[in-house]
């Protein structure tokens, strides 16, 4: 597909992941083509394991795919190295989870000037933007307690508060709602499509929740790793998934790699001179 | 843009703090198994430094000072050729040196001694009555009889086992034969004075001890001498008393030993109990290290999730590490410091009434030891103590901290 879209915020192409669990593959992206607009609503569905998180993870600069690009605000995410993407999160990416967001020994406040200091503000600066963000989701008055004296949803709105305080140009939640119940849930993603409408920051969320779904802009359909259409129209990959996982990536030590593709090669000359033999 | 890396140095103290508090039953009984380990290790260092000291001083105190000064290749020959012929050159500089609390001429050759009984050979040393009294403590050690008084010209002290060996009894003539400077053997009859029981063996069972005056006179020595014993005023100060006099005597003339190389056999036990020491010294910190890292592991694996979160939202590898290295060693430090005090506290509860062997007092009467040891805090000990806890605690950090470091984001982030 030819790139119509030079404004998105996040530009995804052909990208591939495989998870190794041993030396056995676990392929969770296959071929992922994704364009985001800025300020778009996003949401991202799909069923347990079709890959939702591992999508996100990757758009965020956590974890590092097998194959293709992901371009975020114009910049090749997956060629830096793992410090620089450190610094590419603080600057630019707000998280928010599915639970156990926060740092469990900080107040509310502490857990969301935690980010203004990361990226150098003083202790008090931080303080007051905190108390700016959690006034911004409605829950000002609960800044001095800690997440264990707080609801699941008023923890997920200090989550919201963290990842709005370092001033993102994105917001990636993973299924934010799963640990709320449907009421709360669906309050809390009024409150970030308010904030979406009010400060234009581009969110992207993962969910199976319908309520999530329902106020989605836009809605992109998950399934085995591919993006699809229609849920029930899930496209057959040219080659096995499986197959298609990169033996390079296979968590070995370096020794254990060297060995095994000596081996191999090993092998083939083998196979090899025994062809030639054959032909004498 | 603004520049990132900068946690205050309060922010990380929070969070080690807090961290540490969060599982405070855990924290606190880390914390109970390291102060019952270093205030065991204070003890049994203070123990060890006690009865090291006492022994010490016994040994300086019983016979040979903490320095002794001979002609050069005295102490091996043994022989009077070797002796110092200006000993008014040496004594000079006694004066001069406020570390030096009595210093003593001596005279010291073998021979044999004769008395009812029968003979036997013999460690003739003589000395000067009232100089010796400020070196050694020997006058205290007088078991029957008297202590030498100066003018006797006749009158001998001897070791309880000489004494013994030889039937003599207070009062009893025993003849001495020795040789002269110039080779000639000579006898002289001396009345036993007084019987002397140091508790050094050596000592006890070789010892004939007569007036330096009349040493000089009979074997002919003029004013010269063999040796020169020195006693400073603290243990710690023979080095600097060494020092100054291989500055100022010639290294041609004199040698100058200190005591511990007076005799091989305490400079061996004493170097032994260092090592002793030390191998306690290892052991605790050791299981003080395998404790540390326990909790710090357990914690980490408890905060997966967790650090997977504050990774995820923009904190640097060197950042997590410093958090995780700062919570194991302000753990350490508290407890090391706790425990420490709890030892002192300890040491000085003992330190007046002593711990009292005399029921194993046989066995330790052999090394010039009292049945009663003091323990006894030194700064030596302390600072090794604080060094091997330093060490412990960063070991004991820093790999878990590295561990932290290494964390898989993609599997703690799907931890639920
Ligand atoms: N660390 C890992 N090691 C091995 N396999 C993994 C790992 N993480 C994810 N997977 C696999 O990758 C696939 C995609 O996982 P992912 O977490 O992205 O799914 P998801 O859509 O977020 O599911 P859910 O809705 O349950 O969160 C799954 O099959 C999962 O088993
Ligand atoms: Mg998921």
């Amino acid at each position: 597909m030819p790139d119509q879209t030079p404004t998105s915020i996040i530009k995804a192409r052909d990208l591939h992941k495989c998870y190794w669990v041993g030396t056995m593959p676990f392929p969770a992206l296959h071929g992922i083509n994704l364009d985001i607009e800025p300020g778009e609503f996003t949401v991202l569905a799909g069923r347990s394991g079709s890959g939702k998180s591992t999508l996100l993870n990757l758009i965020g600069a956590l974890e590092s795919a097998d194959n293709g690009s992901v371009e975020v605000l114009g910049e090749n995410i997956l060629a830096m190295g793992r410090d620089q993407r450190t610094r590419f999160r603080l600057q630019n990416i707000g998280f928010v989870f599915q639970a156990y967001n926060l740092i469990r020994v900080f107040s509310a406040r502490e857990n969301v000037a935690y980010v203004c200091q990361l990226q150098g503000k003083g202790r008090k600066k931080s303080m007051e933007i905190a108390d700016h963000w959690l006034h911004e989701v409605e829950i000002g008055h609960l800044g001095y307690r800690r997440p264990d004296q707080l609801s699941g949803g008023q923890q997920q709105r200090v989550a919201v508060a963290r990842a709005l305080a370092s001033e993102p140009k994105i917001i990636l939640a993973d299924e934010p709602t799963a640990n709320l119940d449907s009421m709360t849930g669906r309050r809390l993603i009024h409150l970030m499509q308010d904030l979406n409408r009010r400060l234009g920051t581009t969110f992207l969320i993962s969910s199976h929740d319908p309520d999530v779904k329902q106020a989605a802009g836009r809605l992109i359909k998950l399934a085995d790793g591919q993006i699809v259409d229609a849920w029930d129209n899930i496209p057959k990959p040219p080659i096995a998934p499986a197959s298609a996982c990169p033996v390079e990536n296979l968590p070995l030590t370096k020794r254990l790699r060297n060995y095994l593709r000596e081996a191999r090669k090993k092998a083939l000359n083998k196979r090899g001179h025994k062809m030639n033999e054959d032909q004498h | 843009m603004a520049e990132t890396g900068h946690l205050g140095l309060l922010t990380y103290l929070a969070l080690a703090t807090r961290n540490l508090s969060r599982n405070h039953r855990r924290t606190l009984i880390t914390l109970l198994t390291m102060i019952f380990g270093i205030s065991t290790l204070t003890l049994l260092s203070a123990l060890n430094d006690g009865w090291l000291n006492q022994m010490k001083t016994n040994f300086i105190l019983s016979y040979t000072g903490h320095l002794q000064i001979h002609a050069k290749g005295f102490e091996a020959s043994q022989n009077l050729r070797d002796r110092i012929t200006e000993p008014g050159e040496v004594s000079r500089l006694m004066q001069s040196y406020p570390e030096i609390i009595g210093w003593t001429q001596r005279i010291r050759t073998s021979g044999l001694a004769s008395a009812g009984a029968g003979s036997a050979g013999i460690q003739i040393m003589a000395t000067d009555p009232e100089q010796e009294t400020w070196v050694t403590s020997m006058n205290q050690r007088v078991k029957e009889g008297g202590w030498l008084r100066p003018g006797m010209t006749r009158d001998l002290l001897l070791g309880r086992i000489v004494a013994q060996n030889l039937g003599a009894e207070l009062g009893d003539r025993v003849i001495l034969m020795a040789q002269r400077l110039n080779g000639e053997m000579v006898s002289e009859v001396f009345h036993l004075h007084g019987i002397l029981e140091t508790g050094a063996p050596q000592i006890d069972r070789t010892l004939a001890l007569i007036t330096l005056n009349s040493a000089q006179h009979w074997l002919q020595m003029g004013q010269t001498v063999t040796d020169i014993v020195i006693r400073a005023d603290i243990h710690d100060n023979t080095d600097v008393l060494y020092r100054l006099f291989t500055q100022q005597l010639s290294g041609l003339k004199y040698e100058i030993m200190p005591w511990q190389e007076l005799d091989p056999m305490v400079k061996q036990w004493l170097e032994f109990s260092d090592a002793y020491g030390l191998v306690i010294l290892f052991v605790v910190i050791i299981l003080v290290l395998a404790e540390i890292l326990n909790t710090m592991l357990i914690s980490l694996h408890e905060r997966q999730k967790e650090l997977g979160v504050i990774v995820a939202i923009g904190t640097k590898r060197k950042q997590i590490f410093l958090m995780l290295l700062l919570e194991a060693v302000m753990l350490i430090f508290l407890g090391a410091i706790l425990g420490y005090l709890a030892g002192s506290l300890l040491v000085y509860s003992l330190a007046d009434s002593g711990i009292d062997l005399t029921r194993f007092a046989n066995a330790f009467e052999f090394f010039y030891m009292d049945p009663v040891i003091h323990p006894q805090l030194t700064r030596n000990s302390a600072m090794k103590i604080l060094g091997a806890t330093l060490a412990a605690a960063l070991l004991a950090g820093i790999y878990p901290a590295w561990k932290a470091t290494r964390l898989s984001l993609s599997q703690a982030l799907r931890i639920q």
